[in-house]
C-alpha cells in the first residue's frame, strides 16, 4: 500500500527536488526557443533562398524541339525534310513481371527478345516512369494495331514523334549529309551552340556546317515535377519552338539525278560547277550510304558497319579525298609555260615513246606504236602525248609548276562550305623537305613525274572541278558553293551574295584560246574524249588516268584486278564559247578516262542542255538557273 | 461524488494541448500523405488515436497508486513481449520490432516505455526508511540501471537504437532528480574506464561500426545529407505564412524523404509557414510546462516521477526529431511524439499523458 511519503521528507529535500525539476524545465525551454531562433532564421531570414531552392527542385525545364529547316535544290524541290515517325513505348510501371511478357512482346512487334532485352537494359539507370522505345519508326499499320489495342496491350503505346526525311535516299548523300544525338564531344566542342546532350543534330554535309540555320531555336515549357522527376503538370509559361530556316541549294535536282543514275555503280565522285559563280549543280561521291538510317535512335550498329566497309561509304571523295590528276594536269602545264613564256604553243616535239633522262626511262603510253612522231602543244594535249610534257617539265622546273597549280586551286583547300576538306599535295623542294624527312633533298626525276600528273601531286575532284572552270570563265578561280538562299522568315529569303571570287589570274587570251582549243580538240578530234561529244555543244575536256599499279602501262587494264586498275578522270566544260557548265568526273579504278567518265559527264552535259532548250521556250523562268 | 470531483480537478489544459497537437498530426499526415503509396496512413492513425484515447482514459480512471501497485506485472509482461519479438517479429528495415497479432502489428518497444516510466516512478517513490539518506546509493542507482537496461537491451537487440535511445531520458532525468551521492559517482566512474575498453575490444566489428554509427550518424552519408537538405528547404521554403495546406511542394512532390514520420514536422513547417511552427513549439512547451506543473503539484513522490518520467521521455523525443528537422541535429530517425505517424507510438504516449493526468486530478490529499 502506497502512503503519501511527502511526510517523511524534509522541507530541504522538497525544495531541493523542486529546483531540479526547474532546471529540467527551464534546459527544455531553452532548447525550444533555441528551435524557434533557428526557425525564425530559416522560415523568415533565408525564406527567399529556400523558396528558390524549393522551385528548382519542383519545377523543370522541358526543352521543345524546333522542326529543322528543309533542304531544297535550286528551283524549291524539296531534298530533306521531315516527316512524321512512330515508335512503339513500353510503359514499366505498368507491367508487372517482365521477364514473362517479354515472348508475348516479341511476337506482336516481331522483334526479337534479344533485341527488347537490351533496349531495356540501356533504359535501366532512366526512371521507371519514362517510357522506354520498344520499335523504332513501325509503319502506320503497326501503330494502328498497337493503338487499338490499348485495353489488351495498356503497357504499350505510340510515340508519334518527327524525324530527318531524305526524299531521294542516297541521292547527294555526302553533300546534304546527316543528323544525330548529339555526343559529348559536340557539345564540348562547340559550346557556342549550346547543345544538350541527345538533340539532334547536323552530323555531316550541309546538315552540319549550316546546322545553326537548320535547327531553328529551341522552346521551352514549365512542368511540375515530383522528386523523381515525373511531370505533374504544366505550367502556362515558356516559349514555342522556332522552326529552322529552309535552305535553297545551288544544287539541280534533274542534273543531280542524272549524274546518279549515270554514275552506276563506280567507286569514285563528280562534280558539276556553274563556272560564271562557282556554284554547285550537282556533286556525287560514291559508294554512297541512305542518311535516313542515320535518323533513327538506333544507328550506332549501322554506323560501325559503315564505318567497317572496305568501300568507305562514309568518305566523302569529292573534298576528303585527294587521287593522282594523270594527264589532266597537262593542261596546267600548258598554261604555265604559255603565261612563264617557257613555250609558245607551236613549240615542237619528237616522241618515240620514250625517254631517257638521268638514270632512268620515261615512257610515253603510246610507246607500243613507236610513239606520236612530231607534236605541237596542242597535238601533245590531244594526244596526251608524255614526252612532250616530259620535256616541257625539265624546262620549266618544278617551282613555276608548283606556282601555277597553286594559283590554279591545288593545294590548297577550296573553302567550299562543307564541314571539312582536304587541301591536296602540291610537291616542290620546300615540301619535300617537311614532308619526306627520310629522302628531304628534289629529285630532278621528281619533276618529270610530276609534269604528266604522277608522283607525288594530288588533288580533289573538286579541286579539279573548280580548275574546270577558271579555264571556263577565262580566270576567276571562284570558291564552290551549295547555298543559294536561305529563307529567313516565311515567304523571304535572303541571297547568298558573298563574294565568292578567290582571286582573278589575269591570263593571257591567247593563252586561253589555245587550251580552250587543245581541250575542244579532245572531244571533237578524235581525241581520248570523243565519246562524250555533243553536236553542236562544243564540249572541250581533258581526259586524265591516274596510274595505281606501275605495270598497268603494259597490260590490257581489263585483265588487272579492279583495284589496281587505273583511276580515270573527265575534267571540262561546255560550251567552248560561252561555257555554262564544268565539271571534274572522276571514277576510282575506272581505267580510262575516256571509256568510264566521259560517258558520265556527257549524260549530265544533255540533260543540262536539254533543260535550257526548254527555258529558251519559256524565258520568263529562264532566271532560275542563269549564272549569277 | 469523488467522481465529480476529480473532474473539477481535472487538467483541461494539458489535456487540450495534446488534443490540438494530435489533430494537427493527423491532418498533416493527411497532406502529407494524399497521391502517395501511403495514402491510408490518415484512416489508420484516426484508428489509432481513438485507441490511443480509450488507453488514455483507463490510465486516468484508474488510481495511478494502484497502477503503480502493479507496475512489476506491467513491467514483466512488457519484457516477455520484447522477447517474444525477437522471437517471432517481423524484419522491418533490418530490425525486428513489430509483434503481429492478428492483422494488428504494434511495436512492444513503445509499450515498455510506458511500463519502464511506471516501474521506475514506483521505485523511486516508494516508502523509505527514515534512517535513508537522501540521494540514490550504489545500490539504488544499479536497480534504476537495470530496470531501464533490461528493456534497452532488448529494444536494442532488435536492433533499433532509435528506440532505445528515447529510453535514456528516463535514467537521466530519474538520476538526476533523486540525486546521487558523490561516492557513487565516484565507483561509477572506476567501473566505467575498466570495463569500457575490455567490452569493446570483445565487441565483434560490425557490432563496432553499429556504434560508431549510432554515435556519430554522420558517418552514413548515404541518404542523411539529402535529407537534411531537402528538410531545410521545405521548412524554409515555407516563409512566414507557409504555401497553404497540401500546397508543400517539398512534401507532395516527395522531395522530403520520411514526411508522415521523421518529417513530419517539416511538412507543417513548410504548409503553415513560421506561424505555424510557433504555434507548434508554443504547444509542445505548454504540455511540457503543464506535466511540470503537475510534478511540483504532485501528492508525493510516486506522482513527482511519474510526471517527470513522462515529460523527460516525450521532451527529449520531441526536441530530438524538431532538432533534426531544422538541421541542428543529425539525422537520428526518432519519430515526432503525438504528431507522427506510427500507432504503437501515440497509444504509449496518450497512456502516458493519461498518467500525468491521473497524478494531477488525484494531487490533492482527501
Amino acid at each position: 500500500m502506497y502512503r503519501a511519503s511527502k511526510d517523511l521528507q524534509d522541507y530541504y529535500e522538497e525544495s531541493r527536488l523542486n529546483t531540479r525539476i526547474t532546471v529540467i524545465q527551464v534546459l527544455f525551454g531553452a532548447v525550444l526557443v533555441l528551435y524557434l531562433m533557428a526557425f525564425w532564421y530559416l522560415q523568415v531570414v533565408k525564406a527567399d533562398y529556400y523558396r528558390k531552392l524549393s522551385d528548382n527542385n519542383r519545377l523543370r525545364r522541358v526543352t521543345l524541339a524546333p522542326l529543322r529547316g528543309l533542304i531544297t535544290d535550286q528551283a524549291g524541290r524539296v531534298l530533306t525534310n521531315n516527316r512524321i515517325a512512330f515508335n512503339v513505348r513500353l510503359d514499366r510501371e505498368k507491367v508487372a513481371d517482365l521477364k514473362h511478357r517479354l515472348p508475348d512482346l516479341s511476337r506482336i512487334l516481331g522483334t526479337s527478345e534479344a533485341v527488347l532485352r537490351e533496349r531495356l537494359a540501356k533504359a535501366r539507370s532512366r526512371p521507371r516512369f519514362e517510357p522506354v522505345i520498344l520499335k523504332e519508326d513501325v509503319d502506320l499499320a503497326e501503330a494502328a494495331y498497337i493503338e487499338s489495342r490499348r485495353l489488351e496491350l495498356p503497357e504499350l503505346s505510340v510515340e508519334v514523334e518527327s524525324r530527318r526525311n531524305y526524299l531521294y535516299g542516297p541521292l547527294a548523300a555526302h553533300l546534304l549529309g546527316y543528323v544525330g544525338e548529339a555526343s559529348e564531344k559536340d557539345i564540348k566542342d562547340h559550346p557556342e551552340l549550346g547543345y544538350d546532350l541527345g538533340e539532334i543534330i547536323g552530323k555531316a554535309g550541309v546538315e552540319r556546317r549550316y546546322d545553326v540555320e537548320l535547327k531553328g531555336v529551341k522552346g521551352w515549357k514549365q512542368a511540375v515535377v515530383n522528386s523523381l522527376g515525373r511531370e505533374i503538370e504544366e505550367i502556362d509559361e515558356g516559349r514555342r519552338a522556332t522552326p529552322g530556316h529552309t535552305l535553297r541549294l545551288t544544287l539541280d535536282l534533274d542534273l543531280q539525278r542524272t549524274l546518279e543514275q549515270a554514275y552506276g555503280d563506280e567507286a569514285g565522285s563528280a562534280v558539276f560547277l556553274d563556272p560564271g559563280s562557282g556554284a554547285v549543280l550537282a556533286m556525287i561521291s560514291r559508294p554512297a550510304f541512305d542518311p535516313n538510317v542515320f535518323a533513327r535512335r538506333f544507328s550506332q550498329d549501322t554506323w560501325d558497319a559503315m564505318d567497317r566497309d572496305p568501300r568507305h561509304p562514309l568518305q566523302d571523295r569529292s573534298s576528303l579525298s585527294k587521287f593522282a590528276p594523270g594527264s589532266v594536269f597537262k593542261v596546267v602545264m600548258s598554261i604555265a609555260a604559255l603565261e612563264e613564256k617557257v613555250a609558245g604553243p607551236e613549240r615542237g616535239d619528237h616522241c618515240n615513246g620514250s625517254w631517257r633522262f638521268g638514270d632512268k626511262v620515261y615512257q610515253c603510253w603510246a610507246i607500243r606504236k613507236g610513239g606520236h612522231g612530231y607534236l605541237t602543244m596542242r597535238e601533245a594535249i590531244i594526244q596526251s602525248c608524255n614526252i612532250y610534257f616530259y620535256h616541257l617539265g625539265n624546262d620549266m622546273g618544278i617551282d613555276r609548276i608548283s606556282k601555277w597549280a597553286h594559283l590554279l586551286g591545288f593545294g590548297e583547300p577550296t573553302h567550299i562550305d562543307l564541314p571539312h576538306e582536304t587541301a591536296g599535295t602540291v610537291p616542290d623542294p620546300e615540301w619535300k623537305k617537311v614532308a619526306v624527312p627520310s629522302d628531304p633533298v628534289w629529285h630532278p626525276g621528281e619533276t618529270i613525274s610530276v609534269s604528266i600528273g604522277q608522283g607525288a601531286i594530288e588533288v580533289t575532284p573538286l579541286q579539279m572541278a573548280v580548275f574546270a572552270s577558271t579555264i571556263a570563265n577565262g580566270g576567276s578561280v571562284y570558291k564552290p558553293h551549295l547555298i543559294r538562299s536561305i529563307e529567313v522568315r516565311e515567304g523571304v529569303e535572303e541571297e547568298n551574295d558573298q563574294s565568292m571570287l578567290v582571286r582573278t589570274l589575269h591570263l593571257n587570251p591567247r593563252t586561253l584560246s589555245v587550251i580552250k582549243d587543245a581541250m575542244w580538240g579532245v572531244v571533237n578530234e578524235d581525241g581520248t574524249g570523243v565519246r562524250a561529244k555533243i553536236a553542236g555543244r562544243d564540249v572541250c575536256a581533258k581526259t586524265g588516268t591516274a596510274q595505281v599499279f606501275k605495270a598497268s602501262r603494259d597490260v590490257d587494264a581489263d585483265k588487272l584486278p579492279k583495284e589496281k586498275r587505273d583511276h580515270a578522270w573527265f575534267v571540262g566544260f561546255a560550251p567552248r564559247d560561252k561555257p555554262e557548265i564544268a565539271w571534274a568526273v572522276f571514277v576510282q579504278n575506272g581505267g580510262h578516262g575516256g571509256t568510264t567518265a566521259a560517258p558520265i559527264a556527257r549524260a549530265v552535259l544533255e540533260r543540262y542542255f536539254q533543260k535550257q532548250d526548254a527555258k529558251v521556250g519559256a524565258p520568263q523562268l529562264a532566271s532560275a538557273s542563269a549564272p549569277r | 461524488m469523488q467522481a465529480r470531483r476529480h473532474l473539477d480537478n481535472f487538467d483541461w489544459i494539458l489535456f487540450f494541448a495534446i488534443a490540438v497537437v494530435c489533430a494537427v498530426g493527423v491532418g498533416v499526415i493527411y497532406s502529407a500523405t494524399t497521391g502517395t503509396p501511403m495514402a491510408g496512413a490518415f484512416h489508420r492513425q484516426l484508428a489509432w488515436l481513438g485507441l490511443g484515447l480509450l488507453v488514455m482514459l483507463l490510465a486516468i480512471v484508474i488510481d495511478y497508486h494502484t497502477l503503480a501497485e502493479f507496475s512489476y506485472v506491467f513491467y514483466a509482461l512488457a519484457l516477455v513481449l520484447l522477447a517474444l519479438t525477437l522471437a517471432f517479429g517481423r524484419v522491418v528495415n533490418a530490425s525486428k520490432s513489430w509483434l503481429g497479432v492478428g492483422g494488428f502489428q504494434f511495436q512492444p518497444s513503445e509499450i515498455a516505455k510506458g511500463a519502464t516510466i511506471l516501474l521506475l516512478a514506483a521505485y523511486l517513490g516508494r516508502e523509505r526508511a527514515p534512517s535513508d539518506r537522501p540521494g540514490l546509493g550504489f545500490v539504488n542507482f544499479s536497480s534504476l540501471c537495470g530496470i531501464v537496461g533490461l528493456p534497452v537491451f532488448l529494444v536494442m537487440m532488435q536492433p533499433d537504437l532509435g528506440t532505445a535511445v528515447t529510453f535514456m531520458p528516463l535514467l537521466v532525468g530519474a538520476t538526476f532528480l533523486a540525486g546521487i551521492r558523490f561516492r557513487t559517482i565516484v565507483i561509477l566512474a572506476l567501473i566505467v574506464a575498466l570495463a569500457l575498453p575490455l567490452a569493446w575490444s570483445h565487441l565483434k566489428p560490425y557490432q563496432k561500426e553499429r556504434v560508431k554509427i549510432f554515435l556519430e550518424p554522420t558517418r552514413d552519408p548515404k541518404g542523411s545529407g539529402y535529407q537534411l537538405i531537402q528538410s531545410l528547404i521545405a521548412v524554409g521554403s515555407g516563409g512566414l505564412l507557409g504555401k497553404g495546406f497540401m500546397a508543400g511542394t517539398q512534401g507532395q512532390l516527395q522531395f522530403l524523404p520520411e514526411q508522415h514520420t521523421d518529417f513530419v514536422f517539416a511538412v507543417l513547417a513548410e504548409e503553415r509557414g513560421f506561424l505555424g511552427s510557433l504555434l507548434m513549439l508554443a504547444l509542445y512547451f505548454l504540455i511540457i510546462y503543464r506535466c511540470v506543473i503537475t510534478a511540483r503539484a504532485a501528492r508525493d513522490g510516486l506522482g513527482v516521477h511519474l510526471a517527470m518520467g513522462v515529460v523527460c521521455v516525450f521532451a527529449c523525443q520531441a526536441l530530438l526529431n524538431i532538432g533534426v528537422v531544422v538541421g541542428l541535429l543529425p539525422t537520428t530517425g526518432v519519430p515526432l511524439p503525438l504528431m507522427s505517424y506510427g500507432g504503437s507510438s501515440l497509444v504509449n504516449t496518450l497512456m502516458s499523458f493519461g498518467l500525468v493526468l491521473n497524478v494531477w486530478m488525484r494531487r490533492l490529499v482527501n
